[in-house]
């Protein structure tokens, strides 16, 4: 049998304040999972099934952890949000206008790539500071014990936002110019240049923020 | 926005429920989630991510309280009772959620389904 109160610190202490982490909520949380454990052990399940049932309880425990820390504190769920996902986002989509700005007045060029004859105009000056403006997100995000989508998200956010930017701007085209093939393939490259190469640059800043949850749910796949 | 309202109905149902149940009688945390679920036949579930940051919130706001003892197997648990503050926050709850059944009711008809 595991060591449940060891199970529950390790996966909820990188997440939470230490003050709501106090050791009454361990003790407490561990509690119900070996109840919950012992209650599928009694029903014949073997023990990595009966394991893997009392962990199912929590399905994200960044979230428990928020949730706990909200309920201690009397905090407003609407403020955790906010500190985990809005600002950083805000901050996040800031410093990647700020960069770009920056770039430009630098008189960093950018560089034109042909591709089938088609040129795509690279901002890989931008591109290049792409990855602190997503470690910057998905770091604020953390810190305020924003789950995993909330960091993701926050990282992400220029890139999204630009995603949503050219998902509006589409219909409009289409309007004015018509179903042409060139119409839709400026459509692609322009997707590719400010959405996914953004948001591949900026998720390798954010994914060592990201990290923990995967650890943990390796931990709890090999419990 | 239906979720936030399907939240916010989850999260009142679950303050009543539990509310209802220790009304009765002291009961630990694993014991609570059994009973609701055992006594509503599934149809209400609770985990342990969604009870436990509901009894804390509960308790901050003086309705419940915990407190540590042997359970019958002489483990250690923590168990709730209701406060002065809860019981009185049980019947405006009560007539709440009738008041929700009967507008329900008299729209969708939903005892009849």
């Amino acid at each position: 049998m595991p060591d449940w109160k060891r199970l529950v610190r390790e996966r909820i202490a990188p997440s939470a304040p230490p003050a709501s982490v106090h050791e009454d909520v361990v003790r407490e949380l561990a509690a119900h999972l070996e109840e919950t454990y012992e209650a599928a052990r009694s029903r014949n399940l073997n023990e990595p099934a009966a394991i893997h049932l009392a962990l199912q309880e929590v399905a994200d425990w960044h979230a428990l952890a928020a949730a706990i820390h909200c309920a201690e504190s009397q905090e407003n769920p609407m403020n955790h949000r906010t500190k985990s996902l809005w600002l950083p986002a805000l901050l996040t989509l800031l410093g990647a206008s700020v960069s770009l700005m920056a770039t430009q007045f630098l008189g960093l060029q950018p560089r034109l790539v042909w591709i089938h004859g088609m040129g795509i105009t690279l901002y890989w000056p931008w591109l290049a500071g792409l990855p602190l403006c997503g470690a910057l997100g998905a770091y604020l995000s953390q810190r305020a014990h924003g789950p995993l989508r909330a960091r993701l998200a926050a990282g992400l956010s220029p890139a999204l936002i630009m995603l949503i930017v050219m998902l509006l701007i589409l219909p409009w085209g289409l309007a004015l110019d018509g179903l042409h093939f060139l119409t839709l393939v400026s459509f692609g490259f322009g997707l590719a240049n400010w959405v996914a190469l953004p948001a591949f640059a900026l998720l390798i800043g954010a994914l060592p923020f990201l990290r923990e949850s995967s650890t943990t749910e390796t931990q709890r796949s090999t419990t | 926005m239906t979720q936030r309202i399907r939240s916010k109905i989850a999260r009142g149902s679950g303050e009543l429920a539990i509310l209802s149940l220790l009304a009765e009688q002291p009961l630990y945390g694993f014991e609570i989630a059994k009973q609701i679920g055992e006594r509503t036949g599934g149809a209400l579930k609770f985990t342990l991510a969604s009870l436990y940051p509901l009894l804390y919130e509960m308790e901050k706001r003086g309705w419940v309280e915990g407190r540590w003892q042997a359970n019958s197997a002489g483990r250690d648990r923590r168990y709730y009772r209701l406060t002065p503050g809860g019981r009185r926050q049980l019947a405006p709850l009560r007539a709440e959620w009738r008041t929700f059944f009967q507008a329900l009711d008299s729209l969708a008809g939903v005892s009849h389904a």
